[in-house]
């Protein structure tokens, strides 16, 4: 199973087969257009949000208000949004749930999905039943938030996290990418007296790599996406991760505390405070995903094999 | 509970209903007028109290002379308008020391309050102090109080107030209103019953212009068209519904037992009125005529109305009346053109308007009832200094800071610095406040408008039948007419239509209004009304 | 869960699971050993550790997906939650009152109303966000140039991975009162519109939401299913003279024929859930009329206004007949799969 496919060259055309007739100007350039029209309506917005989180109160209003064309760049907006108030302590706890949360939920994932992995072992249909099962039902969301309350979970980030700490669809991928590691390595290294979490570590986990980048990134996502859970368990309003603080800021078009009076006044333009905000929460995903990328279809498919 | 007006109601075990008046002497503080300051302006016809002249800070008095605060740490939870400050600031810190107690705070977004109260009150850590404004006592918060808050009454009931004087010349009104359950649970912010809500206008823009302020509905119409132009980016208005009630003189609103009244010897809500009708009506044909602000579609996902009022994008606004004197405390220095200004509510055929009265306290502080004595006694404490009257050291602290850092005296106008607006927000204030005071010293003159309307507005102003009465409804019905002011809204947005209204209407009778009819009929029977 | 923060898509899950073309991994049938022959307790000796491994997870799923199952009840309860601290408690202490919070779900017309929305959004959605991942997919596949597929496959999975909040700030920054549109309109003239506070268009404004976030990525079981295509069929297709439309007619479009017809069969299983989040978040700005589904509707019933016991029969309501649904759209699927397999 092999997980390097950046070889040199990579990009390099297929020679077209014999058989196909060579594309028609018409068809390539209609083709192009609607690719690039699709591409362009998704990097649009994008631009946009990033440009004028870049510009000077000065340009915004000469704007009118969002900006197309970058006329200076200027550092203001984040450089208030990160020096110590709300956003910056919004921004630490989201990067610090994520990452917690991302390597919890890695764990038990992983585990569970080797536990499950060797057919014929003891029970494992029975738990796949029990984990499957959950995901064509929901038990509802009153008895769960009455549930996380009587674990006295609220207020606590262990909410952010555990209610919503597996994925089974996860789990399923990853299983079914263990199943189709040659069962001779693992068995050799068995005969040789190395216990399951020793294979797992030093046989199973290196040759999915492309895979657990996958899965990490689908959990790091869902806990740096996640909002729902911290406007329901949490009262504090201090510990309200990024994309509350966004809600507040966004689309309540509320100051950030202890910049209020700097829009207000004039000095900082509130439409780039906002956007420089948007922007925090788009980078880490814009710049991670196209990395695990090339892993997507693979570990998508390979994975989910049906137990 | 032998100090319920046991209403005879089936609801074995619950705990609705009001307190009698005879009960209600048994457990209501003594009242101390305090002698430390003299207002300019008396209060009248429910007005505040007003001051206008200057401020020397010299001649601050001291009105708690030795620190109560046993040096405790008391959470308080409250619902906040605009954007909190930091939570180590200056002025917290300052506050903490001048009482003693060592207050953290924990502000939750004061739109959407309901939501969390909710969560907050039914898990198991709830904060030392929650902070209820009345008009958030829906569904089975109110009973939720009863049972999650503790009674002051031991602490405070008939003389034993008076080791808190602030707090025992809260006008007895207000303390009647902070009886829950037959104990006296809360303490009181007071507010003035005058009307609270003033269309607020850009005057400054309406000398330039030369508009006139309206006298009728139809007048404000046609104002409203002049001076709406789309394309230069600016509105009359924002949504008018509540000046609306007051022009059509639709009961309060406010909170659930004022939405009664007896009409020819019949009790009736507000919602069976055809002047509540007429006044969603015409609001309705504000957004029609397109001279409603565009923003204001967005009903309470609005932004702030305050940056666009300055720039001029809308004139005319209804909000409550301390927006007045902080528009224009905001606005001082950097748009020094900037008027805000209230004009007087007018009858909606031009004649005399007929509003109904607010609630004497709308704003509750409760004490968690696993809170030990000397958390009490903290919170007291905290009460006490909040409640000092205009014309003191801790009004002067409560109200504008520290000053140097959060204000500045000139002249003896006191001018709130950067620091100032940012941090001395309505924070202590929630936990109990003195009798109603309108004192602004850095606008003398906005305070006396402010006092002057309210007795204009006073004067035509009526109690309604349960004026007054700290009412818990019954369970089952608490939530019978939550979804009428969604549905004013979109009605008045045109997302629904009139004949939606009278449905609900229709729908809300047969559901238990006309049952909650009955039960409130039974109240007015045996405790008397206000109004009389 | 139907908030679970997890990115997770019964839809993605099941598709892939059943989808023939997605048979690419070893089941490791070779290692099978025939159970039985062995002792249980011999087995569990040799399986404790695998046990073991396994262990957290289905406590977590446990104590999160079945536990709260019990915690139903409550719909049959007029709950009071402010009994006692304590969620049980309160349960053990609030009385029963039988049928009477259905009884009023089925009175209240804004119920309906929820279920009305929930449904044309399902249809809305099945109509116009649907078959864009088939076109896609299919444009995609045509392009040659590996370079060319790359950046656009990765452009359009991007939006998968945003938050709803940013997709729905993007779309406010674009569309809203104050927005990109409106700035234009208004320049050149024209009133400024304010599409996200518009009820009337709110569903397709919804729809347009999903399509900007998903579509791209939607088009991954696609791909798959058109990479296991043999190239033979094209080259044989070509031979006997069909030209590039043909070939998609008689080859290409057969074998995207059951993943398209299992996720149809699949997404009217998930009829009832239409994206929670992504509407709670602009429910207050278009008002319930428009914009209250089934799940907000749950949500502000018991959150806001602390009814638990109707809003939890509600739940119920909705997590019954969805359940009917699902075991409804896997029998059909199923059979249809079947179908699909004997009569090529």
């Amino acid at each position: 199973m092999s997980v390097v496919i950046d070889k040199p060259g990579r990009f390099a055309a297929p020679p077209r087969p014999v058989w196909e007739e060579p594309p028609s100007k018409v068809g390539l350039a209609s083709k192009g257009l609607v690719l690039g029209i699709a591409c362009l309506a998704i990097l649009f917005p994008l631009w946009i949000v990033v440009v004028t989180s870049l510009s000077s109160r000065k340009t915004i209003d000469e704007a009118g208000g969002l900006v197309m064309v970058p006329k200076g760049i200027t550092f203001v907006a984040y450089q208030e949004l990160l020096s110590g108030g709300q956003v910056t302590r919004a921004a630490i706890i989201s990067v610090l749930v994520t990452a917690v949360g991302t390597a919890f939920s890695m764990t038990v994932s992983v585990l569970c999905a080797y536990g499950l992995s060797r057919s014929g072992s003891l029970g494992h249909r029975w738990i796949l039943m029990v984990l499957l099962a959950t995901m064509f039902f929901s038990a509802g969301l009153i008895p769960t938030y009455l549930l996380v309350q009587t674990l006295g979970l609220t207020d606590s980030y262990l909410a952010l996290i555990l209610p919503s700490a597996i994925s089974v669809f996860n789990i399923l991928v990853l299983r079914g990418f263990f199943m189709g590691i040659s069962s001779e390595l693992t068995d050799s290294a068995r005969i040789d007296g190395a216990g399951d979490f020793r294979i797992l570590w030093q046989i199973v986990m290196p040759l999915s790599r492309a895979v657990i980048a996958v899965i990490t990134l689908f959990y790091a996502v869902g806990y740096w996406s996640a909002w729902f859970n911290a406007s329901l368990y949490l009262n504090d309003q201090d510990m309200m991760p990024l994309q509350n603080v966004m809600i507040q800021l966004v689309q309540k078009q509320e100051a950030p505390v202890g910049l209020g009076q700097a829009i207000k006044t004039g000095q900082l333009s509130g439409l780039a405070v906002q956007m420089a905000v948007m922007v925090m929460a788009l980078l880490p995903v814009a710049v991670l995903s196209p990395f695990v990328q090339r892993h997507f279809k693979k570990g998508m498919l390979t994975g989910a094999v049906k137990g | 509970m032998p100090l319920l007006a046991a209403c005879g109601d089936s609801d074995s075990g619950s705990r609705d209903g009001t307190t009698s008046s005879k009960d209600a002497k048994k457990i209501l503080p003594a009242y101390v007028a305090s002698n430390v300051v003299t207002p300019d302006i008396p209060a009248k016809n429910g007005s505040a109290v007003g001051f206008t002249g200057k401020l020397d800070l010299a001649t601050l008095k001291t009105s708690v002379p030795k620190k109560l605060g046993k040096g405790g740490k008391v959470t308080v939870m409250s619902p906040f308008w605009g954007s909190p400050p930091k939570s180590d600031n200056a002025y917290y810190k300052a506050m903490n020391d001048l009482i003693g107690v060592d207050v953290s705070w924990q502000n939750q977004d004061g739109n959407t309050y309901e939501q969390k109260l909710g969560a907050v009150l039914a898990s198991s850590d709830v904060p030392d102090v929650v902070v209820v404004p009345g008009w958030n006592m829906n569904g089975k918060i109110p009973t939720a109080i009863i049972s999650k808050f503790a009674d002051l009454g031991p602490y405070l009931s008939g003389d034993a107030v008076k080791e808190y004087p602030n707090l025992a010349a809260i006008p007895t009104e207000a303390w009647q209103r902070s009886i829950f359950g037959g104990k006296l649970r809360g303490l009181p912010m007071p507010s003035p019953w005058a009307p609270s809500i003033v269309p607020l206008y850009r005057r400054d823009i309406f000398e330039k212009e030369g508009y006139e302020i309206p006298k009728s509905c139809d007048e404000f119409m046609a104002l409203a068209k002049e001076i709406t132009n789309a394309k230069a980016k600016r509105w009359a208005c924002l949504d008018m519904k509540w000046t609306a009630w007051q022009a059509f003189g639709v009961f309060s609103g406010s909170e659930k037992p004022l939405w009664w009244d007896m009409v020819d010897g019949k009790l009736v809500n507000r919602i069976e009125t055809e002047q509540y009708l007429e006044a969603i009506e015409w609001s309705r044909k504000l957004f029609e005529a397109g001279v409603v602000h565009p923003d204001s579609k967005m009903g309470k996902n609005a932004p702030d109305p305050g940056p666009k009022f300055a720039a001029g994008e809308f004139l005319i606004y209804p909000n409550n009346i301390s927006q007045w004197w902080g528009r224009t405390a905001e606005q001082a220095t950097q748009n020094p053109e900037f008027k805000i200004w209230g004009m007087d509510v007018w009858g909606h055929d031009g004649g005399n308007p007929t509003i109904y009265a607010e609630e004497p306290a709308g704003i509750f502080a409760f004490v968690n009832k696993k809170a030990s004595e000397s958390v009490i006694r903290d919170v007291l404490a905290v009460a006490n200094v909040t409640a000092a009257p205009y014309g003191t050291k801790e009004y002067m602290m409560t109200n504008y800071g520290v000053e140097g850092t959060h204000y500045t005296v000139k002249d003896g106008v006191p001018t709130k610095t950067d620091q100032g607006n940012i941090d001395v927000m309505n924070a202590y204030v929630m936990i109990a406040s003195p009798a109603a005071t309108l004192a602004h010293p850095d606008f003398p003159e906005v305070a006396k408008a402010q006092v002057e309307w309210e007795q204009r507005m006073g004067a035509f102003t009526k109690k309604s039948a349960f004026w007054g009465m700290q009412i818990t409804e019954p369970n089952r019905w608490t939530n019978l007419a939550n979804d009428f002011e969604q549905l004013e809204d979109d009605i008045v947005r045109g997302r629904k239509k009139i004949s939606d209204m009278q449905q609900a209407v229709s729908d809300w009778k047969s559901k238990g209004g006309d049952k909650l009819r009955d039960w409130y009929k039974k109240i007015l029977d045996e405790n008397g009304s206000a109004a009389s | 869960m139907s908030h679970s923060t997890v990115p997770r898509s019964r839809t993605e899950a099941d598709s892939t699971a059943k989808t023939p073309v997605a048979s690419g991994g070893a089941t490791g049938s070779s290692r099978k050993r025939r159970p039985g022959k062995l002792s249980l307790r011999h087995r569990f000796r040799r399986d404790r550790v695998l046990l073991l491994m396994t262990l957290p997870a289905v406590a977590l799923v446990l104590l999160f997906n079945y536990v709260p199952i019990l915690g139903n009840v409550v719909a049959f309860q007029d709950y009071d939650p402010y009994i006692s601290d304590n969620g049980v408690v309160s349960m053990l202490h609030s009385p029963w009152v039988g049928l009477e919070n259905f009884q009023r779900i089925f009175e209240d017309s804004s119920f309906w109303s929820a279920v009305q929305n929930t449904l044309v959004l399902f249809f809305l959605q099945l109509l116009l966000f649907f078959p864009i991942p088939i076109l896609l997919a299919l444009l995609i596949n045509s392009v040659v140039r590996p370079r060319v597929r790359a950046v656009a496959q990765a452009v359009l999975y991007l939006p998968h991975f945003f938050s709803w909040v940013l997709v729905i700030s993007v779309f406010q920054q674009l569309l809203g009162g104050a927005g990109l549109l409106s700035q234009l309109l208004r320049e050149h003239g024209y009133d400024g519109l304010d599409i996200m506070t518009d009820p009337n268009t709110f569903k397709f404004l919804v729809t347009a939401q999903s399509v900007w976030k998903d579509a791209g990525w939607g088009i991954i079981v696609f791909l798959a299913a058109l990479a296991a295509v043999s190239p033979d069929l094209y080259e044989a297709a070509a031979m006997d003279g069909a030209n590039r439309w043909r070939r998609m007619w008689h080859v290409t479009l057969p074998a995207l024929r059951p993943v398209i017809a299992l996720l149809l069969v699949l997404r009217v299983g998930d009829a009832l859930t239409v994206g929670f989040e992504q509407i709670l978040l602009q429910r207050d700005a278009v008002g319930p009329g428009a914009a209250e589904v089934l799940d907000t509707f749950v949500w502000w019933n018991g959150v806001r206004n602390q009814d638990f016991g109707y809003a939890a029969a509600a739940g119920l309501v909705k997590g019954v007949i969805s359940i009917g649904l699902v075991l409804a759209a896997n029998k059909v699927a199923h059979l249809m799969g079947e179908q699909g397999v004997y009569k090529k």
